[in-house]
């Protein structure tokens, strides 16, 4: 995989970000580094190695089924940058 | 003319009635003021730690064994990530690349046949939050009570070939979370909720075409419509020469009609990766066996077992196999009177349909036992003919505990328990006032039957037992 303009571009629309040409040649460089990095691992025969998907021995954490305290309506609303008493307020989206 | 071939492959959100949410403790009760139902996990902040809830594990394995899917023994969650407002996560936590189970099936009846409708998998997943557009004109509201409450998304290959099809397909699958007892499978409330996946090929190819996905359809009424109205369009679509492009679109319910939702710049790149605050779910044999043992009968091996006991239809025993409360009542009643075909025929001629049009349970409809029984009793003995049983006794029966016997004397419907000889002087008597035709009768004109009938139940101010009395009257009319 190679990080180029364009992915760039595509990156940056899905994160809702926006970014300076400068910036973004600095972030091809970055990006490409750090592939550079973990394709070191390519130089290993992994096809028998399943995938380390979390780092834990954990397994099966699960909570019994009840309602707890919910918190505060006033309070998680005081943490919006917009609201009324009742509703978080955000600049209109229209899904259709 | 080519002839085209439809495919129907359905995404069926389940929502679980679990007490809390998927995730965290929040309560999951609908209807509930605004933004009162959260806690740091469903607003998303930063630094908690979500945790899975025993119940959805539960009653996702209950579904999977109901649908004999194969249950995996880990599974794990991953991240779904886009931007929409009641997202706060910013991704949705679902089963993509390895969800609980696999494979499965539902068989449903259309028409008179068996369909085995096949099922790819089902995954768990959690619900987002709920957006209001319409409260002002410049904001959109967030209301995160909904957000993070338990899913199960069940996914069929597209075998479906009609929109018949799919509306009993989805039927039979809230019959059966219902009777589960996992999911109240209201599709008006949202807690069932199907996209249905439509494409259509020519008949002589295997390859499918592309598909059109059809959202927010919220009964099996608006499935069926929007399913049928996707087939028609597409299918001018290809006659007039176009291809169909892959996408979303949305049912109108006022209209009929189904429109692009999204336009193809918006196609969606999910970038599904691994939860890494979730430990992956290990489902033990032992665990599944538990969960197993614990579940009811089957509707589908009831509904057989009920055919073959007492020989009623599969449309009659498939509802009692569905309806617990139906059921026991059914067997209740089946103690006291001895034909389980006539009495499943009262039920789906009056008792069910009842329950349908008023939209009440059969403890709502205050029919005892004793009166249900009776009834037939009077049909049996002739002393009511069974009309009038069903239209004018019927209905008394659930405005008082009064017997059904009662109720015919009262309403004067008793027939009069005339004996053969009583009956042979009648007819006898009109024989003789209508010479002519007992004449034409026997010279051929068989349909007088009904005048002789007629005659005798004038007679008798409607009161004879008409089976009764036209088997005398062939008799005799024959051996005149």
């Amino acid at each position: 995989m190679k990080i180029d303009h364009e992915l760039i571009l595509k990156l940056e629309k899905l994160a809702r970000l926006k970014l300076s040409e400068d910036q973004r040649s600095k972030m091809i460089e970055d990006l490409n580094d750090m592939l550079k990095m973990v394709n070191k691992l390519d130089e290993l025969d992994l096809h028998d190695v399943e995938p380390l998907l979390h780092l834990s021995n954990q397994y099966n954490v699960t909570r019994t089924d009840k309602v707890e305290d919910h918190m505060d309506r006033d309070a998680a609303l005081a943490n919006a940058p917009d609201s009324d008493n009742e509703y978080f307020k955000v600049p209109k989206v229209i899904k259709k | 003319m080519t002839e085209f071939a439809v495919n129907i492959g359905l995404e069926v959100h389940i929502q679980l009635n679990s007490q809390s949410k998927a995730f965290c403790a929040d309560s999951i009760l609908f209807g509930q003021a605004p933004n009162t139902q959260i806690s740091p996990i469903s607003l998303a902040y930063p630094g908690t730690l979500p945790k899975i809830n025993e119940a959805q594990i539960k009653k996702a394995v209950q579904l999977a064994l109901a649908v004999d899917s194969e249950i995996r023994e880990v599974s794990y969650f991953d991240r779904k990530s886009y931007f929409y407002p009641d997202l706060p996560k910013g991704y949705q936590l679902t089963q993509d690349n390895a969800p609980y189970c696999k494979g499965g099936h539902l068989d449903i009846i259309v028409g008179e046949t068996l369909k085995r409708v096949a099922i790819h998998h089902i995954h768990m997943e959690e619900d987002a939050g709920k957006s209001i557009h319409t409260l002002d004109p410049k904001n959109s509201m967030i209301d995160l009570n909904r957000a993070g409450t338990p899913l199960l998304e069940l996914v069929t290959d597209p075998c479906l070939e009609t929109a018949e099809e799919a509306y009993q397909f989805l039927s039979r699958l809230r019959s059966l979370i219902r009777y589960l007892g996992i999911s109240d499978g209201n599709m008006e409330q949202g807690s069932m909720r199907a996209d249905c996946n439509v494409s259509i090929r020519p008949k002589v190819s295997t390859k499918l075409g592309e598909r059109c996905e059809v959202k927010n359809v919220n009964s099996l009424r608006f499935a069926k419509k929007a399913i049928d109205y996707e087939i028609n369009r597409q299918t001018k679509v290809i006659k007039a020469g176009g291809t169909i492009r892959q996408t979303t679109m949305d049912f109108d319910a006022d209209k009929g009609v189904t429109r692009p939702l999204r336009d193809k710049e918006d196609v969606h790149d999910y970038r599904y990766f691994p939860d890494p605050d979730l430990p992956p779910l290990v489902l033990t044999k032992k665990y599944i066996q538990e969960v197993r043992a614990a579940m009811p009968v089957l509707p589908w091996e009831i509904e057989n077992k009920m055919i073959e006991e007492h020989g009623i239809s599969q449309q009659q025993a498939q509802t009692f196999a569905y309806d617990p409360e139906l059921r026991s009542r059914f067997q209740e009643q089946l103690k006291l009177y001895p034909s389980a075909k006539k009495l499943a025929n009262l039920y789906s001629n009056k008792i069910i349909p009842y329950i349908q049009s008023e939209g009440v349970s059969i403890k709502e409809m205050n029919l005892l036992n004793d009166q249900i029984c009776g009834l037939l009793q009077l049909i049996d003995n002739g002393e009511v003919s069974s009309s009038k049983a069903y239209q004018l006794i019927f209905p008394e029966l659930m405005k008082s505990d009064e017997s059904p016997r009662n109720i015919a004397q009262r309403l004067d419907l008793i027939m009069a328990q005339s004996s053969d000889a009583e009956l042979e002087t009648l007819f006898k008597t009109i024989f003789d006032d209508n010479s002519e035709k007992v004449k034409a009768y026997q010279s051929g004109k068989k349909g007088l039957l009904g005048f002789f009938m007629g005659q005798a139940m004038k007679a008798s101010g409607g009161k004879l037992n008409p089976k009764k009395a036209k088997d005398i009257l062939q008799r005799m009319l024959d051996n005149q």
